[in-house]
């Protein structure tokens, strides 16, 4: 916990060195992609798996 | 000083004397390593160009077309080679390591191919190498899950063979090298798709790999899909279409790893997911995608056969596959613990691990080449990679079990782990080693403070949703239904269609000519007598209808009983050639006869 804390001001110092769309200007974007993708791909499996979930033995 | 050959001659020769040498305990361990080393220094002599031409058919086949980029990947199959070959030293089978053997030979086979024949003909011999990798496992379901690979690879194969066929016929035998559009490009785009599993033609990887032995997973990871990327960045490089299928691929395979419980089908699906930034760097086209798509190809081969050395040391040692049944492995298999933890920073691209210079690059590279759905897509994938492994080194070592029993593997496995290890950090630490034999020189700096700073935020903040929302990514029993759910219910379509409507039909068929065919037998057994069964036939006919005969009833029932017996006589008598052989004599007699009347007509004639 404290190293994100510590971590996230950090992006502030930071500058993309090749900064090519509007996201790459924004300060500690990257941490805004890390929790926006994790909570993206947790709905994206529930929505998979609950439609494609099968037994082991489906196939047999 | 002798000649250096096509590296992959060395692996198939070798593969061929291990069955012939008979060679057990030690000397067959060293004879086993001896090869790739033979391999690797061979790799050190040849020389840039084309060279081992054979003119075959009237067309020149190339075994030995060494570049940089083919030079790139030699070494890197011949390094993994080693040590999957390390790894698996402990196998007494001879067939294994044969299989195995033909298969490393046959993918330096490809990468050095300079014509498309050459290359078809390695990458059949390939497909047909390693479905043993996945039979030797012997259980029934490696058997079926070897035969739909093979099935499906075939299918790929044959249409390499179309494009292969419609190229050559329309723009004659050329080196492989870049492909414009039309039907040859997009069947052998289909051919070599097959093998880097484009979705929705990927079902064989997740399918099969998962059920190959301990040791030829390991091998299966590197190989098969690896080539499929070297052909793609020699004919298909700068491809839109190939570039966001690599974007469709990262974050499909990252979704579908996420719901796996298997271990090993798990980290299949990192291959899909993986191979995706490949063919992404390589689809993008510029300097800095393509070397980017084989600097990832290089350390994926590293990380991904390190983790599933580890995977498999895990089933080796406790016999379990699944995260629902393992956990608390990390006291009991430390070494294999750390080693998985590298791999998996490795991958998912942590500063320090050599994932994390290659895929700084592919991702910039699309930045650069102003895609940014692409760039979205490669970034989502890689927070995806980072939740998956921690997911998989969570639930393998730090899960709460305490049934579980284990040790460490034997001690080949173990110094196959950390040499692997070793190499993931250190190509981490020092890129340069790896820059120098990319495909073109390399003008990127991936320790910059913004790149690490961001890298770092996004473990974090990942991390931080997985430790909240642990439980919605807790494995479950039971599986996941994928593309191959069309596949199979279509082919079990077809196997009803054959079963039940088409072979009545062929049964009643069947019945019909049988019939008919037993009449012509019955005559066809003495043909000579046929006008003769004629005659009687037609006498017997004729008897019965002349009801006015002379004679009694009684002789007339004698007469027609005589006339049958006779009849059946003739039926059932066997064809004798000399009964109706006529003397030499009445053939003379009959040519004279027919010389005369020729020679009449003739004369006549004239």
């Amino acid at each position: 916990m404290l190293v994100v804390i510590v971590c996230i001001p950090l992006g502030f110092l930071t500058e993309h060195e090749h900064a090519v769309f509007p996201w790459h200007t924004i300060p500690s974007m990257d941490a805004i992609f890390g929790a926006l993708g994790a909570l993206l791909l947790i709905g994206a499996i529930k929505i998979v798996g609950s439609f494609a979930s099968r037994e082991e033995d489906f196939y047999d | 000083m002798i000649e250096p050959v096509p590296p992959g001659f060395i692996f198939i020769l070798g593969a061929i004397l291990i069955p012939l040498l008979r060679l057990r305990g030690n000397l067959r361990q060293l004879y086993l390593l001896l090869i790739p080393v033979v391999g690797f220094i061979d790799l050190l002599y040849l020389e840039p160009g084309t060279s081992w031409i054979y003119r075959f058919l009237g067309y020149d086949l190339v075994f030995a077309r060494v570049d940089r980029l083919s030079l790139a990947m030699g070494y890197i199959f011949v390094i993994i080679g080693f040590l999957a070959v390390l790894y698996s030293l402990h196998v007494e089978e001879d067939g294994q390591h044969v299989a195995a053997f033909l298969y490393v030979g046959s993918s330096l086979g490809v990468v050095f191919a300079g014509d498309y024949f050459t290359l078809f003909a390695f990458w059949e011999i390939m497909a047909v190498t390693s479905v043993f990798l996945i039979w030797y496992r012997r259980e029934k379901e490696s058997l079926e899950a070897g035969f739909r690979y093979v099935l499906m690879h075939i299918f790929g194969g044959c249409s390499l063979l179309t494009g292969i066929i419609i190229h050559i016929v329309s723009h004659g035998f050329t080196p492989v090298g870049p492909l414009a559009g039309g039907w040859a490009s997009d069947f052998i785009l289909m051919g070599f798709g097959l093998n880097t599993a484009f979705i929705p033609i990927h079902t064989w990887l997740p399918d099969s790999y998962p059920q190959g032995t301990v040791t030829g997973s390991v091998f299966l990871s590197v190989y098969t899909t690896k080539t499929g990327v070297y052909a793609l960045a020699r004919c298909f490089s700068g491809a839109d279409m190939v570039a966001y299928m690599g974007g469709i691929m990262a974050v499909y395979g990252i979704l579908y790893a996420l719901l796996q419980n298997d271990t090993r089908k798990l980290l299949s699906y990192h291959i899909i997911s993986q191979v995706g930034y490949m063919i992404a760097g390589i689809g993008v086209g510029s300097a800095l995608g393509v070397n980017g798509g084989i600097a990832h190809l290089v350390n994926n081969i590293l990380y991904k056969s390190l983790l599933f050395m580890c995977m498999g040391s895990v089933i080796y040692v406790t016999g379990k596959r699944k995260l629902t049944e393992l956990g608390g492995l990390a006291g009991l298999m430390p070494l294999t613990c750390i080693t998985c933890i590298i791999a998996s920073l490795s991958i998912s691209g942590g500063p320090g691990f050599n994932g994390f210079v290659s895929k700084g690059m592919v991702i910039s590279s699309a930045a650069a080449a102003h895609r940014p759905i692409l760039e979205l897509m490669l970034i989502l994938a890689s927070v995806g990679t980072f939740l998956s492994f921690t997911k998989l080194c969570y639930f393998t070592f730090f899960a709460k079990n305490e049934a579980i029993e284990a040790k460490e593997p034997p001690f080949n496995m173990q110094l196959a782990m950390i040499l692997t290890a070793f190499s993931c950090v250190f190509i981490g630490i020092y890129p340069r080693v790896l820059f120098n034999v990319l495909p073109s020189p390399v003008h990127y700096h991936p320790y910059t403070f913004s790149h690490v700073v961001g890298v770092v935020q996004l473990f974090l903040l990942a991390g931080l949703v997985f430790m909240a929302a642990k439980a919605a990514l807790s494995p479950h029993e039971g599986i996941v239904l994928d593309f191959d759910y069309f596949y199979r219910t279509m082919c079990r379509g077809i196997a009803w269609l054959c079963t039940a409507p088409l072979n009545g039909l062929r049964l009643r068929t069947q019945g019909f000519f049988s019939r008919e065919v037993r009449g012509i037998t019955g005559l066809s057994r003495n043909p000579i007598s046929m006008p003769e069964i004629a005659i009687k036939h037609v006498h017997l006919k004729m008897l019965k209808l002349l009801r006015e005969s002379a004679r009694s009833p009684e002789e007339r029932m004698r007469e027609l009983e005589e006339m049958r017996s006779r009849l059946d006589e003739i039926r059932k008598m066997a064809y004798d050639e000399n009964a109706y052989r006529g003397p030499m004599g009445l053939g003379i007699l009959l040519a004279i006869i027919f010389l005369f009347l020729y020679g009449l007509i003739y004369f006549t004639a004239s």
